[in-house]
């Protein structure tokens, strides 16, 4: 009875509250080796068998859906098509200087989602605009509290001495 | 699209893309009761505690500064349009952000105090928070990897296998441990032994109605009935 | 190119294949981070090994293998830096509240006396947010915020007014308004994505400059209080 006493008081303590938590998971996460896991291969926003794009010499793989940048809407699969009127024209779109330089290169691709236009901008900011709104906005908490815990103690206090 | 969720007929939805915003009744309710406690919030000043000594007539007055009730009200009014936001979303992956952004600021709404057992308890609170980081993003992913979606309008219609059961138990130790919870609740009680009343009860707000809401998707995810 | 080949209908089997391997690892990973949370003691040592715990996530996200999973890891990745950088503030400041002792905000273990720090700082600065520009949205962002980031630190010595900490501050909310107006310019006007992809784009970019940019501001002002 007083082991049972001693666990839920030790419940009470901040400090061993991470650990408890960890260990719970860890169980649970345990319990994942044993759960019959599969992939189901009816997926959103399928991408084409890995190394597929590169050996047949696309200057935009392994990005490349398709489409004519301003004209044609690249192959998009997603949830709701409907909703995204204009869904594909992200994803087909690459800047002026981006044409340029994948003429040059095959190996355009592997930085196209660091120039607007791309597939990923297309979820990024079009079709889960929001995701990444909401995730910008916990950036921009987290500045907000780590900016002003740093200018009002860690540094207020050495003024104060 | 005419769907119904849980026996009740959608009365609207807001298309954003892939995301869509459903207005069922009941979110619809716990939506408009979080904003109308949120703007409660957003009026009202703090209280001040009293500390009394001991053997002496002096009391101290613990009070809230300038700066830190503007950062507080800040922070406690985002709390409370995450909450808000989080109990009318209708996609899995969408929610999760919006539990991690309250997660960080009911961090932010304590970090300013002076006290250091407050401190320590929002610090461990933070822990907990960030190690919870793994079952919610995991949870949904499992969830996407095995049905092959993650907006609940469509997941309410694929039936429940093993894995989609094991994700959502992830998810939902995930929220159990970023809005500290029975039995994580010992850092978050801790973290209420500070002054400035209404914006820490936003706080505990925000747990309840994001509990309730998880329950919801549990039972989406589930269809245990 | 045939559109099999462009986008697949279904994910390929050599991904599904992968996949239990794969959640494998993430929850392996993920259970050595959590066991070595609950041996330890130090609450630092915990603060950092979190970090091991949000790989596993990362890798169960990457497991499902499609552009999907891709653009899904971006916000997991955010968060987690996020609240890393938040909570170790705290740490910081609970610590010295509890010893009464001071520390450096960005401890540097050398005096960071180099000739490249008097030289070149505005050549390389400029390059890095130049070439940031160019690359737009949050990669760009990051390299031209190292840019700003090393002009800022290279630059301690001379002092710049203390109010630019609130100006870049202000601009970066700004930022994120422009892009805020980009996605809502998405749904109300679709005819015009092509300058909502640019606001969104650009605003990222601001935003996310700024922000590495405001951590050199704060860095500067407590090396000019010595």
């Amino acid at each position: 009875m007083s082991r049972i006493g001693r666990f839920w008081n030790s419940l009470a303590t901040p400090k061993k509250i991470p650990r408890f938590y960890s260990v719970i998971l860890g169980v649970l996460l345990l319990v994942g080796f044993i759960m019959p896991l599969a992939l189901n291969d009816q997926q959103l926003y399928p991408r084409p068998t890995p190394q597929l794009q590169i050996d047949e010499n696309d200057p935009l793989a392994p990005y490349d859906r398709g489409g004519v940048p301003l004209k044609e809407p690249g192959i998009v699969k997603s949830q709701y098509p409907q909703f995204s009127e204009k869904s594909g024209m992200v994803t087909s779109y690459l800047s002026p200087i981006a044409i340029g330089v994948s003429n040059t290169t095959i190996y355009y691709g592997t930085s196209i989602y660091s120039s607007p236009g791309g597939l990923i901008d297309e979820i990024l900011y079009y079709s889960r605009g929001f995701d990444t709104i909401l995730e910008s906005t916990i950036l921009m908490m987290a500045f907000v509290v780590a900016t002003w815990v740093a200018l009002h103690f860690t540094m207020k206090r050495r003024e104060e001495e | 699209m005419d769907i119904i969720i849980l026996g009740q007929q959608l009365m609207g939805y807001i298309p954003l893309g892939d995301i869509v915003l459903y207005l069922a009744p009941v979110n619809l309710f716990m939506f408009a009761s979080a904003l109308a406690f949120t703007t409660l919030i957003a009026i009202s000043r703090t209280e001040t505690q009293v500390e009394a000594g001991v053997g002496t007539l002096k009391d101290q007055e613990v009070k809230v500064d300038k700066d830190e009730f503007k950062i507080r009200r800040f922070l406690a009014i985002v709390c409370g349009l995450a909450t808000a936001g989080a109990m009318i979303t209708g996609d899995l992956f969408n929610f999760t952000l919006f539990v991690c952004l309250i997660g960080i600021v009911n961090i932010g709404i304590v970090a300013a105090v002076k006290q250091i057992d407050v401190l320590d308890a929002a610090f461990q609170y933070g822990l907990v928070a960030m190690i919870a980081i793994l079952p919610l993003f995991g949870g949904a992913a499992m969830i996407l990897a095995s049905t092959g979606t993650i907006s609940l309008l469509e997941i309410a219609h694929i039936p429940t296998t093993f894995m989609m059961i094991f994700g959502s138990l992830l998810l939902f130790l995930g929220v159990a441990g970023e809005t500290g919870v029975a039995p994580f609740y010992a850092t978050k009680a801790e973290m209420f032994r500070t002054p400035g009343s209404p914006f820490l009860l936003i706080i505990h707000l925000s747990s309840l109605l994001v509990i309730i809401r998880v329950i919801e998707i549990l039972l989406i995810i589930n269809k245990p009935f | 190119m045939s559109a099999s080949v462009l986008v697949p209908t279904v994910v390929s089997p050599i991904v599904v294949s992968l996949y239990v391997p794969a959640i494998f690892t993430g929850l392996i990973v993920g259970l050595i981070g959590l066991m070595a949370i609950a041996y330890q003691k130090d609450d630092l040592n915990a603060l950092i090994l979190t970090d091991i715990v949000g790989m596993g996530m990362l890798i169960l996200v990457a497991a499902v293998g499609t552009d999907l999973a891709e653009a899904l890891i971006l916000p997991g990745l955010v968060v987690e830096l996020a609240e890393i950088l938040a909570i170790s503030e705290i740490l910081m400041s609970r610590e010295m509240r509890k010893k009464g002792e001071t520390a450096e905000l960005i401890p540097l273990p050398t005096s960071m006396d180099m000739e490249v720090m008097t030289t070149a700082p505005t050549f390389l600065a400029i390059i890095l947010i130049v070439y940031g520009a160019f690359l737009s949205g949050f990669t760009g962002g990051a390299v031209a915020g190292g840019g700003i980031l090393f002009y800022i630190i290279s630059r301690r010595m001379r002092g710049v007014p203390s109010d630019t900490w609130e100006g870049i501050a202000g601009v970066s909310g700004i930022a994120w308004c422009l892009w805020l107006v980009g996605f809502l310019v998405f749904f109300v006007f679709p005819q015009y994505w092509l300058l909502a992809l640019f606001l969104a784009a650009f605003g990222v970019f601001i935003k996310v400059a700024f922000k590495a940019g405001l951590i050199g501001v704060i860095g500067r002002e407590e090396f000019n209080k010595k």
